[in-house]
């Protein structure tokens, strides 16, 4: 009984809260999308140590292992092209998950380009289908 | 009854923004059937260490055309998670638009000055019509309450032209 009360109490909640927000806050004008809001293509970054801020349209983030429709959470790929779409992203030094919900990661890199790129994955690290992922920038670091 | 009447249109608008908080407090109060329930100070989440939230977009003091307006909204030292999920150094958004800080020890308001962002997300589109307007961010837990201490951006104030 107590979970009946639950469910309907969240159903009317989600419900109450979709009509609310449709009435001052609107979904964007495309699809959902990822990309990079800082650094910008061809940035050159003193020192290589920086805030990577991430950007996300039209769906939510939620940690790793939380499964709720339209979320998800970022991997940033370093120097390296996209991973096999139809499973788990890779977890190592090119491949960052960022399982804990964040939304800003401090990247250090040693002088030279590097390419950055957003990856976004579902609860079990695997990407959406249709995937979604930001276009690949390139940073110059310098010493 | 015409005057009941007349009561009850000008209410219901209201009501639509004040039932979520109306089913909030149902709930809590079958709770506090079960067990006594604590302190509601005592149940505030800690934030996490050097935690802050920022608006990234737009700017202090920025003239802006009216109509649809995107903003994104900046998380440091703590991740997004949607409402009701309780994980670890998380919260979800909050944005407060010509309103202060409301009151810390409850959950925050469902208004059309106080918008929750419970499905996670990190940037919102809002529609201003002409005017001055204050924005800030309030960062919430999984049950719409905020932080101990609280995460709060800086006000800023926007002009719509």
């Amino acid at each position: 009984m107590k979970r009946v009360r639950y469910g309907v109490f969240i159903l009317v909640s989600t419900l109450l809260l979709a009509g609310h927000v449709n009435a001052q806050s609107q979904p964007p004008p495309e699809g959902a999308k990822v990309y990079i809001i800082w650094p910008g293509d061809g940035q050159v970054i003193r020192r290589g140590k920086f805030w990577l801020r991430m950007g996300l349209s039209g769906a939510g983030v939620a940690p790793a292992g939380v499964d709720k429709p339209n979320t998800g959470h970022h991997h940033v790929l370093i120097n390296t092209e996209l991973p096999a779409l139809d499973r788990e992203i890779p977890n190592d030094k090119n491949h960052l998950h960022f399982g804990r919900g964040q939304t800003e990661a401090r990247i250090e890199l040693p002088p030279g380009r590097h390419t950055l790129q957003l990856l976004f994955g579902d609860a079990n690290h695997v990407p959406h289908q249709p995937p979604l992922y930001s276009s690949k920038i390139t940073v110059i670091v310098t010493p | 009854m015409q005057l009941i009447q007349r009561t009850a249109r000008a209410v219901i608008p209201f009501v639509t923004f004040l039932s979520i908080g109306t089913v909030a407090s149902a709930q809590q109060h079958s709770h506090a059937a079960q067990a006594p329930s604590p302190p509601a100070v005592g149940r505030r989440t800690p934030a996490p260490q050097d935690a802050y939230v920022y608006i990234g977009w737009p700017n202090e003091g920025q003239t802006l055309n009216a109509g649809r307006i995107k903003m994104w909204f900046g998380a440091r030292n703590i991740g997004v998670a949607p409402a009701g999920v309780t994980f670890a150094n998380t919260g979800h958004h909050h944005l407060l638009i010509n309103v202060p800080i409301p009151p810390l020890d409850e959950p925050i308001p469902n208004t059309k000055n106080h918008l929750h962002f419970g499905a996670g997300q990190t940037e919102a589109y809002i529609d201003l019509t002409p005017g001055t307007y204050t924005l800030q961010l309030l960062m919430g837990d999984a049950e719409h309450v905020p932080h101990d201490p609280p995460i709060t951006s800086k006000r800023i104030t926007v002009h719509v032209r």
